[in-house]
């Protein structure tokens, strides 16, 4: 035979959930009585009980509105030797309780229900929810009468009756205890159940999830308070997400600080990851936030954690140590409590999912943005090809190039580096593309560009802070020079005349949007032959491998110096050194936007490729290169 | 509920309880067999075990019904202990001549 476990003594409880009606609610009223007359309740004290449950229940049903009106208000009773307590459930938008009502005027028609219940009840409390309310109403009991049951027995009945009796006795209320047991369980199913249907149905899931679903665990366990804490965005503290009243709203309850710190029951359960029960008659803490549940108040409390991440806590119980909570509505309290952990990680869960999508969404817009920074087609060259390629650490990169052919066989190329990333270095790059392309139709100066694209960005760029580098260089292909200004950007690299060297052109300028009227040195070079220019961002030359060395400048002009063959074509460069880039970085991550413009000579008759930009992989475009013939004013 | 006319005398008796489920039935009925010449109005309460306060609502219901009315008395007569104590936590009992048979 199992030992018996030890369990607190539990009162006498009946539940009765009846239909919302008034009838119903009566006849609810009337089983009450009779229940409470088998526990020995003196027939003086039943009529004040009866009224109770009768005006409650009532005003469960009368007040009652729309959808809520369907569901079924719960009267219940709870028998002690020393007390009852009467409970009744309603569904309705609930009402505020004032601590004594005054007696109403014998003339007005109103107000005389809850006066009632205040009159005859030692205790009235009225705990709310979201559209679901408990009236728990207390009164010390005048006698203690034993259940008639017993007072019924005969003693001169014969002893083997007596023993079957006893058995009998045993067997039922051990019968009674699970169906009891049953009965939790299955209404702990159906509330979790609910608040399951409920999350699915509302738009903003956490607007009263929490208020129904504790409100239902007391009434489950017939506790008559709870606390919830939930731990806040950093970690640190525990803070009152919801109470059963006021009264129970204390401060948060810091976690990890150090010093005189009390440790409180709820940082323990929380720090620990392990349920506590308390009795505030030991508790001798002044500091203890759950004193405010009264100097004879007893306890569950329970971490809200699943698989290791803690989410908060919560604490249930009741005011006095008349009965406190059992083995069975702990394990209530630990199955709601582990519930709430798992619904509030999900719905974190499910807001991060929507921030990622949304986030996501807006960088496909910005990466399209950044897709119309870079100019769709390049002009097409005769005996030339123009190749471009970028990659971006992020979705908006703020480097950009352009290449715009002007009318006498020569064209101007730029690239350019917005100081940031995202949307405002887009917004910039934007603004002095159109710009550029506006100014170029006016003159093809690089010195003159610059100085007037500073001129007018200047005080756009100072506001906020930022600043652009760029390099414009102008090709006169018939006389095979370049002509090139920077606002303190990476030198452009070409292939010296006459021999297979690789220089960069040493210029030197202030980026624009630091200083206004800033004038702009240019400086001429002649291109060898084959005719190679290398425009690109630090980006390359800050290209780092797994060891965390960077690219380089020298390894660049190697680079160059080796590939830049007669015979091949701007875009074999183009993808050669994007593989080469790619090949150096390795599994690192690439931090910082990368963005460069070939321009090659070609041999003639190199077959003329598509125009179209191809995208390689996210947040990378290559363009082709062209070998056609100039076409003035493109 | 019984409901008696014998001359002037409304007599209204065997209530068993005067709760939210009757009190409209009980107001209505009573309203309804008020004449002219009704000059009092007896609502025995001897067997009524139960009121809540939507009971006590209908009788106040009746008071007011017979204050419009000159010189008609409204009488409850020996209601049980827990009834009286119900009008008199209510302040009710001023409002009725209350008489124990």
């Amino acid at each position: 035979m199992a030992a018996p476990s030890i369990e607190p003594a539990r009162p006498a409880t009946l539940r009765l959930a009846f239909s919302p009606d008034l009838e119903s609610a009566r006849e609810v009223s009337v089983a009450i009585r009779h229940f409470l007359a088998e526990q020995g309740v003196a027939e003086r004290e039943l009529f004040s009980y009866e009224l109770c449950i009768a005006e409650a229940s009532s005003n469960a049903v009368e007040y009652a509105e729309g959808p809520l009106k369907c569901i079924k208000p719960i009267a219940e009773a709870l028998c002690t030797p020393t007390q009852i307590e009467l409970r009744v459930t309603d569904h309705t938008a609930g009402f505020a309780l004032r601590e004594r009502l005054s007696a109403p005027s014998p003339l007005t028609d109103r107000g005389r229900g809850l006066f009632l219940i205040q009159s005859v009840m030692d205790e009235v409390r009225y705990l709310r929810g979201t559209n679901e309310n408990i009236l728990v109403m207390r009164k010390k009991r005048l006698s203690s009468a034993a259940p008639k049951e017993a007072l019924s027995r005969s003693p001169s009945e014969a002893p083997s009756l007596e023993k079957c009796q006893l058995q009998l006795a045993e067997a039922n209320t051990k019968m009674e205890i699970m169906a009891d047991e049953l009965q939790l369980r299955s209404e702990t199913l159906a509330s979790v159940f609910r608040c399951c249907a409920e999350l699915g149905s509302i738009d903003n899931a956490s607007d009263g999830f929490e208020g129904r679903i504790l409100i239902d665990l007391l009434h489950l366990t017939s506790a008559d308070w709870y606390v919830l804490r939930m731990l806040s965005p950093d970690g640190r503290r525990l803070v009152v997400s919801a109470a059963s009243e006021s009264d129970l709203d204390s401060g948060p309850v810091e976690l990890w600080a150090n010093g005189n710190v009390s440790a409180c029951i709820e940082k323990l359960v929380a720090v620990g990851q392990k349920a506590a029960r308390f009795d505030m008659r030991e508790c001798f803490d002044p500091a203890e936030p759950l004193r405010a549940v009264g100097p004879e108040g007893t306890g569950h409390v329970c971490p809200l954690s699943f698989g290791g991440t803690l989410v908060g806590t919560i604490a249930v119980g009741r005011r006095s140590g008349d009965f406190p909570l059992g083995r069975l509505q702990d394990e209530v309290i630990r199955a709601f409590a582990e519930f709430l952990a798992i619904q509030t990680l999900n719905l974190r869960r499910q807001r991060e999912d929507v921030r990622s999508r949304v986030i996501t969404r807006e960088l496909e817009i910005a990466q399209d943005i950044q897709h119309l920074l870079l100019p769709r087609t390049l002009p097409q060259l005769s005996g030339f090809g123009l190749a471009g390629g970028w990659q971006s650490a992020r979705e908006v990169g703020g480097d950009f190039y352009d290449a715009i052919a002007l009318g006498d066989q020569s064209l101007l190329l730029m690239i350019a580096d917005v100081m940031g990333k995202g949307v405002p270095a887009a917004l910039f790059a934007t603004t002095m593309r159109g710009l550029l392309r506006g100014l170029a139709s006016h003159g093809s100066d690089p010195s003159k560009l610059l100085s007037e694209l500073n001129r007018l960005l200047y005080n756009e760029l100072s506001s906020v802070s930022m600043f652009i580098t760029a390099q414009i260089v102008r090709v006169d292909l018939k006389a095979r020079e370049l002509t090139a200004a920077s606002a303190g950007h990476c030198p452009p690299l070409f292939v010296l005349p006459g021999r297979r060297s690789v220089s960069s052109m040493p210029i030197r300028g202030l980026p624009l949007g630091v200083m206004p009227d800033t004038v702009y040195p240019r400086l001429t070079a002649r291109m060898g032959s084959p005719a190679a220019v290398l425009l690109y961002t630090d980006g390359l030359t800050d290209t780092r491998n797994a060891a965390g060395e960077t690219y380089g400048m020298h390894r660049l002009k190697a680079w160059l110096r080796v590939n830049a063959n007669p015979g091949r074509t701007a875009m074999e460069l183009r993808d050669r050194l994007a593989t080469d880039l790619n090949q150096y970085r390795g599994d690192a991550v690439i931090d910082d936007d990368q963005a460069f413009l070939i321009l090659t000579e070609e041999r003639v008759g190199a077959s003329p490729r598509a125009a179209r930009p191809i995208r390689l992989r996210r947040g990378s475009f290559l363009f082709p290169a062209c070998a056609c013939e100039l076409k003035v004013g493109q | 509920m019984k409901i008696e006319i014998l001359g002037p005398c409304l007599s209204v008796s065997e209530i068993q309880e005067l709760t939210a489920v009757n009190s409209a039935r009980f107001r209505d009925e009573v309203n309804a067999a008020l004449t002219g010449s009704t000059m009092l109005i007896e609502v025995n309460l001897s067997k009524t075990r139960f009121m809540d306060s939507s009971g006590l609502g209908a009788l106040f219901a009746l008071y007011r019904a017979t204050a419009q009315r000159d010189g008609v008395t409204l009488r409850l007569l020996s209601p049980m202990p827990e009834i009286q104590q119900l009008l008199e936590l209510t302040q009710m009992q001023q409002l009725f001549e209350i008489v124990r048979r």
